[in-house]
Parts: structure tokens; C-alpha cells; sequence
């Protein structure tokens, strides 16, 4: 075995588990757990964090499952969260590969941003599919992004430290 | 020796005489509790004594652990083993009287509505979107649930409605989600109107009944059922109570505000009604 496929194997026995973990507990303990009233999303944090250290390729593949993950532990017929992280993991794998610095800062920085927009994202489909007035959910997308921001420290590090021993 | 005894055997008996007298003196002085040389002694061996016995009952502990110890280990997992039977147990006994409590429920319930075919299934997991409220089952079409089946709880009380189907799971969407809407009747005064969840009332797990259709009055504390109009519901399912009455934004439509009776967040264990007779 080549030393690219030797790698590229042990990354999918590293994320796949991993990935299934995360969704398992975003599935089942997150939705019981409320902080600001909201139920914290951890698929995207880890989408961010795989991206961040893995770059371009990683951060869309890894995307890709934990957003049809995020999308099944929704109940929701919709892919936006497919869609959504495979492109903010693609964009920030690149930016990662290219100009972004690998540390918290950037990391708190992209969260944000990923969380943002996710809930943005949310909002919209609400807005349009169901025609719900964008100002009521403003309040529940707000509280969704500070819940998750919560664990953005601890995934911070669970990133980084996946992305050392891959 | 004759010179040992005349000279040093006199201060020994001397000596001997002082002694007697002070422990004399001594037991006299203290009613007959202490002599003299305990008096004298014991500040000087008790912490010694203490320490002594300390460490004799430490060596009679090693000694029972060394040489009992097969035996106490022996105890020691026949009690383990009993713990975990008497919890196995006290779990089973939990478990079995909540089956029951909820299988009484159910009896009264079905009781009332001979017509209904229930499924019994139990919640897997819950949604993680903020912005929905649905769980999914643990039974699916293999099991005879269908698409848009109700879904109650022990009590009757109605929790929503199966929205997707696999063959092994299906999803319920709860009377709190804003996509529900379910033809409702208020049974105090017979007011028809719309049940459906609402953006606004959403976080408080709260719904709105709105499209009153005739004038009558709405009373606080009323309770809402299922209208049956549409054969998706049967009729007479109690979803809530009146909990508030409010205006929307123009004015001129009044709405009620219901509180679900079932917990929809506590759910664990509810019935899909497979068949009902439609009575319209």
C-alpha cells in the first residue's frame, strides 16, 4: 500500500468512528440538553474543526456526512445542512490549506461564522417553504449559535489533537 | 551478703515502708479510685497504652485479613452477587409497575374508544433542530404504521402525528410543530377551529386554536378535542386546554391559546393508532 492510500486509511478509521459518535450523541444526549434554551449542534463544530486542521478535502468530505448526519438527527426531509457544510468545508479547508492560521482564534472565528450561517440558512428555509416571519426565529437562531459556541473550546482541541495523530 | 542486707536491705525496706505510706496516703486521699503509682504512671503510659492497643487490634485485623481473608472474599461476593440481584430485580419491579400504570391507563382509555387500533412503541430519540418538534418510534410500516397515523399517549391525550415511515421506524411530528394543523372542537360550547403550533408560542410548548368558526365563547381552562372532520383524527381526542385568549395582529381574528395535556417533551412510551372508525 502506497503511503497516500496507507493515509488516507487511517483518517477514515479515525473520522468514520468519530463521525458516528458525534452523530449518536447529537442524535440522542443533545437533544435533551438545552443551555440558553436552546439544543446545542456539535456536527458543525466538528465539521469546522476537521476542515480547519485537515484542509480542503477533508473539511468537504468530512462536511458532506456530518451535514446528511446533522440533516437525518433533524428529522428533516431537507438537506440543508448536506449542502451547507460540504460547501463551508470545502471554502474553509481551502482557506486553511492557503491563508488561515491553525489556531483558536480562527477556529472561534469559523464557528461563528458556521453557526451563523447554518441558523441563517435555517431561518431562510422556514421563511420561504413555510412563510414564518424571519423576526420570531431570530431569537431561537441567536440562542441556538451561543448554545453550541459552548462546546467550541473542547472541540477545539478534539480537532486538533485527531489531527495529530492522522 | 549479711553486710549487703544490714546496710543496702535497710534503705530498700525503707524505701519499701515510703512507698506503702504515699500508696496508703494516696488511695485514702482518693476515695480508694487510684494508687499512687497509677497516679504517677498513667500520664506517662496511657498515650503508650493507647498506642499499644491500637496496634494490637491492627495486628488482630491483619491477622483475621491474612487468615480469614478467603473466607471474607467469599462473603464478600456472595453479597455483591445479592446487591446486583435485589437491583435486578427493583429495576424489573420499577419497570414492571410503570408498564402496568400505563397499561391501566390504556385499559380506561380503549375503554372508552372500542373503535382504535393501537400500537404500542416507545421513543428513540428527538429532534435536534430548534426550529421542530417531532421524535422518531421505535416501530414502523413492518409494525402497521402508516403515514399521517395519530400518535396518543397512555391517557388519550393526543402527542401528533407520523410523518415519515421506514420499515422499521417512522418519525412523529408533535401537536407543538408549526407544520401541524388538526380540526379541533372545544368541548365546552362545541366552537370549531383550527389547532396549529405557532412560532410565537413555540419555545413556551404552547399551540394556538385559531379559525373560530362560530361565535361562542371562550372560556379559560376548557378543554380542546379532535373534531374528527377530515378522517385524519378520530373525534373526542383530548389535545389541551384553553391556557389564555389573545387577538392577532389585525385585530379582529381572537385565538386561543392551548397547552397540550400530554408532556410532549417527557414522552417515552405512546400508541400509534393504526385504524379508527370514521365517523363524519
Amino acid at each position: 500500500m502506497s503511503e497516500g492510500k496507507r493515509r488516507a486509511a487511517v483518517k477514515i478509521f479515525i473520522l468514520g468512528p468519530y463521525l458516528v459518535l458525534l452523530y449518536l450523541l447529537q442524535a440522542t444526549v443533545f437533544p435533551r440538553v438545552l443551555l440558553f434554551g436552546a439544543k446545542p449542534m456539535i456536527l458543525p463544530l466538528a465539521a469546522v474543526g476537521v476542515a480547519l486542521f485537515g484542509g480542503c478535502v477533508e473539511g468537504g468530505v468530512f462536511g458532506l456526512f456530518a451535514g446528511m448526519l446533522m440533516d437525518l438527527a433533524c428529522n428533516q426531509p431537507t438537506v440543508e445542512f448536506t449542502l451547507l457544510l460540504t460547501f463551508t468545508g470545502l471554502l474553509l479547508g481551502t482557506l486553511s490549506d492557503t491563508a488561515l492560521v491553525q489556531g483558536f482564534p480562527s477556529f472561534l472565528l469559523s464557528a461563528v461564522a458556521e453557526l451563523v450561517l447554518c441558523s441563517a440558512f435555517q431561518v431562510l428555509i422556514l421563511a420561504v417553504l413555510r412563510g414564518a416571519p424571519p423576526m420570531l426565529l431570530l431569537g431561537a437562531a441567536l440562542r441556538q449559535c451561543l448554545s453550541s459556541l459552548v462546546f467550541a473550546i473542547p472541540f477545539y482541541y478534539i480537532s486538533r489533537f485527531l489531527s495529530r495523530i492522522m | 551478703m549479711k553486710e549487703f542486707i544490714s546496710k543496702k536491705g535497710i534503705y530498700i525496706a525503707i524505701a519499701a515502708i515510703l512507698v506503702a505510706i504515699a500508696a496508703a496516703v494516696t488511695v485514702a486521699v482518693t476515695g480508694g479510685h487510684a494508687g499512687f503509682a497509677s497516679l504517677l504512671s498513667e500520664p506517662f503510659f496511657k498515650p503508650v497504652k493507647s498506642a499499644l492497643t491500637s496496634l494490637v487490634g491492627s495486628l488482630e485485623h491483619a491477622y483475621d485479613y491474612i487468615y480469614r481473608y478467603d473466607e471474607m472474599e467469599a462473603e464478600n461476593q456472595r453479597l455483591r452477587a445479592r446487591i446486583a440481584e435485589l437491583e435486578r430485580d427493583y429495576r424489573e419491579y420499577t419497570e414492571i409497575s410503570e408498564e402496568n400504570a400505563r397499561l391501566r391507563a390504556l385499559l380506561g382509555f380503549a375503554g372508552r374508544h372500542e373503535d382504535l387500533v393501537m400500537e404500542p412503541v416507545t421513543v428513540v430519540s428527538w429532534t435536534a433542530s430548534n426550529f421542530s418538534s417531532s421524535f422518531t418510534i421505535s416501530k414502523g410500516s413492518s409494525s402497521g404504521v402508516e403515514l399521517y397515523d395519530p400518535v396518543v399517549t397512555e391517557n388519550g391525550y393526543l402527542v401528533g402525528q407520523v410523518t415519515s415511515v421506514t420499515s422499521t421506524s417512522a418519525t412523529v411530528t408533535t401537536v407543538i410543530d408549526t407544520s401541524l394543523r388538526i380540526g379541533a372542537l372545544i368541548s365546552e360550547g362545541g366552537v370549531t377551529g383550527v389547532l396549529s403550533g405557532d412560532y410565537d408560542l413555540f419555545r413556551s410548548g404552547l399551540m394556538k386554536l385559531s379559525y373560530l368558526g362560530e361565535d361562542g365563547s371562550l372560556i379559560i381552562g376548557s378543554t380542546v378535542v379532535t373534531s374528527g372532520s377530515g378522517g385524519v383524527y378520530p373525534a373526542g381526542l383530548v389535545v389541551g386546554t384553553i391556557s389564555g385568549i389573545a387577538v392577532g395582529s389585525s385585530g379582529l381574528d381572537p385565538y386561543a391559546i392551548v397547552e397540550p395535556s400530554a408532556d410532549i417533551s417527557g414522552v417515552t412510551h405512546v400508541y400509534v393508532i393504526t385504524d379508527f372508525a370514521v365517523n363524519e
